[in-house]
């Protein structure tokens, strides 16, 4: 790891890493080394918490003229309890990637703002309004991601439970279909609800199946890095090893038909076949994954009517007839107006008109962003996830094992994933699918789900470094 | 609250996102560009950086060796890129760059680039633990072959494997001499023998 860089430390796996050091050694070099990853957090915190409070004091003097210190006080809340995690990292985890948390804090932050403004627009202020319940469920979500890091003292635990964690998963994954607590929200059976509580458990599936893929490749992966026969100039793989990915791949092709849904279908799917590529370095599997998936999504898109229309809404947008359709083009063409009409810098927070798009809040938070700080604060958004991505596949990069390898990596690439299906659906690259975007959108699943990735990358590149540094001396 | 005092603060929220972007980039300046060169020429090299091959002396290395902090696989990388045939700085152990093979090295197959240095008598070649070599893949057998030497040359002998050594393309069933630099395949992997 190179960062820091005068702490020099000789490549893991070096023949240098196998002089082992004592214990008592070992704490004393923790000792005397000041905290570096940790003072440089909480260096970014600090303009984090100013963007995140900034953000909201933005909107409501664009929108209400005045402040409300209430709001201000709630919003605070939040990065106060990032310093809290911040300081138990400096006690669990004090060699974690210093990025991570800050990232997150600014996301997170400028998610509530602008639910908040939202919340304005349409007059559902206080506790009925997405605004404070986004903020209760950002604290339930970092305390989640706080007993995480407590909890689970190193990653590799998480190997033994490869196989809990697949059968978690697979019955997060199918809990929405079950009757009575199953629900169907536009078309999609994704959430389940409890009384005045829903949640949608397909978000926390995606961490449990990241570990499951990640403890099964690890231990299986030598028979799947073998290479068959060779078509038109393509190694495949050989056929007695294609379990696995039909497996997973039917899989996906049930939720696409059964909950219909083709975001989450092609995340989990899109999650799979980057470990296995991770894992073997065989792009062919690559190729033959996205080839069953194209072909399966395609001939879905024949037989499954939401499937069709998500075609039509994204290739004939500007189509009159499917614009006022119902399901229609009409809440993309929207999204796209409102940031046409934000521009290169936006209209300001709380000066625009985000409330037109239906789901304004959630699924259109990116387009709500867009409006109101412009192509300039967009972008700024995107870098953002871009880093958090990167550090992420660093992590990976320079783990140590190769479960803690697959696992970061994982985890990294299904937020990225998730970025670029939202964000692609929304300015018209791909077809719109129903995804949250990682701690943008309103609702606590998917904040619960991306604060436990952030507190799993923690630890993961906290156990990548230790040893690297007991041998610097 | 004027408009124009609105507008200034839009604009410097806008900044404020884009300094926090730019703080991270910056902090993370040598993971993108690579450590100081300045501080890497001050601190002496690694005591043993590279225990397992004869490295080339400094003067053939200075272009080829990459920085002190380079990783296994980048030094690994530098040292492919090395003429591999004889070095003309390599040591010689036995005058006059004659006599037989001291290092194998794998070329080809999923270990690609493991160099090990050759003992003096013989080395087992395997999907068992116990050998020198140990090959897992599904065309290997427990003990597949072993590589020993015969009047100062390496001869590979297969050990009646299922799927067999190969000597540059060729089924091996007696034993074989294996000059430097001929390929010997064994199931997906393959390595020659390098002095």
């Amino acid at each position: 790891m190179t960062l820091g860089s005068d702490t020099r430390t000789p490549p893991l796996g070096s023949p240098a890493a196998g002089q082992r050091q004592t214990i008592t050694q070992t704490i004393r070099v923790r000792l005397r080394e000041p905290a570096r990853m940790r003072n440089l957090e909480l260096g970014l915190l600090v303009p984090a918490a100013a963007i995140a409070i900034g953000a909201v004091l933005l909107v409501q003097l664009g929108a209400l003229g005045t402040t409300d210190s209430g709001m201000l006080t709630l919003v605070s809340l939040p990065p106060i309890f990032a310093l809290v995690i911040h300081i138990a990292l400096r006690i669990v985890a004090r060699d974690a990637d210093p990025f991570l948390v800050p990232i997150a804090v600014v996301l997170n932050g400028l998610g509530i703002a602008e639910i908040y403004r939202i919340d304005i627009a349409q007059k559902t202020l206080g506790w009925d309004g997405a605004g404070v319940r986004q903020i209760v469920w950002t604290l339930i979500a970092m305390a989640i991601a706080f007993a995480v890091l407590l909890v689970v003292r190193s990653h590799r635990v998480l190997q033994r439970y490869s196989y809990i964690a697949m059968a978690a998963g697979i019955v997060l994954l199918l809990l929405p279909m079950l009757p009575g607590i199953g629900q169907v929200t536009s078309g999609a059976r994704l959430s389940i609800g409890f009384g005045p509580f829903s949640f949608q458990p397909g978000e926390l599936a995606k961490i449990a199946l990241a570990i499951f893929f990640a403890g099964y490749l690890v231990s299986n992966r030598e028979p799947l890095s073998l290479m068959g026969r060779r078509v038109l100039g393509l190694r495949l793989p050989r056929a007695r090893n294609l379990g696995p990915i039909l497996v997973v791949w039917a899989a996906a092709m049930v939720v696409l038909v059964f909950q219909r849904d083709l975001g989450t279908s092609l995340l989990y799917f899109g999650l799979f076949l980057v470990m296995i590529y991770v894992a073997t370095g065989k792009a062919s599997w690559i190729v033959l994954g996205l080839v069953l998936f194209v072909g399966g999504a395609l001939l879905a898109s024949r037989v499954l009517g939401y499937v069709e229309g998500r075609f039509h809404a994204w290739l004939d947008a500007f189509d009159p007839s499917i614009y006022n359709a119902t399901g229609g083009s009409y809440q993309l063409l929207q999204g796209m107006f409102g940031m046409a009409n934000g521009g290169l810098i936006g209209s300001g927070l709380g000066q625009g008109r985000p409330q037109t798009v239906p789901l304004a809040s959630s699924d259109y938070i990116v387009p709500s962003l867009g409006e109101e700080l412009g192509l300039v604060g967009l972008f700024a958004i995107l870098g953002l996830y871009l880093l958090f991505v990167s550090r992420g596949f660093r992590v990976g990069y320079s783990g140590a094992d190769d479960f803690g390898k697959l696992l970061a990596v994982g985890l990294s690439f299904v937020v990225a994933l998730q970025v670029f299906i939202v964000v692609g659906g929304v300015t018209r690259v791909i077809p719109l699918t129903g995804l949250t975007t990682p701690f943008l959108a309103a609702g606590g699943s998917s904040l619960t789900a991306n604060w436990i990735i952030v507190a799993l990358l923690l630890r993961i590149s906290d156990t990548v470094r230790p040893p690297a540094r007991g041998v610097a001396r | 609250m004027s408009e124009l005092t609105l507008i200034i603060l839009r604009l410097a929220f806008l900044a404020l996102l884009w300094v926090f972007v730019f703080a991270i980039v910056y902090a993370l300046r040598s993971d993108l560009f690579g450590p100081h060169t300045r501080r890497a020429a001050e601190t002496p090299p690694p005591a043993a950086p590279y225990p397992s091959a004869p490295l080339p002396p400094p003067a053939a290395a200075a272009s080829a060796m990459p920085p002190a902090q380079a990783t296994v696989t980048e030094r690994l990388a530098a040292q492919r890129a090395v003429p591999n045939v004889p070095s003309p700085g390599l040591p010689r152990r036995d005058g006059g760059g004659h006599g037989r093979a001291r290092r194998l090295v794998i070329t080809g197959g999923p270990r690609a680039g493991l160099e090990i240095d050759l003992p003096d008598d013989q080395l087992t070649i395997g999907r068992s633990s116990d050998s020198d070599l140990v090959i897992r893949d599904d065309y290997t057998s427990t003990h597949h072959a072993r590589l020993m030497v015969w009047n100062d040359e390496w001869v590979v002998q297969d050990l009646d494997s299922t799927n067999g050594t190969y000597v540059q393309g060729t089924r091996v069933t007696t034993p074989t001499p294996v000059p430097p630099g001929v390929p010997v395949r064994i199931g997906t992997t393959t390595f020659e023998l390098r002095r």
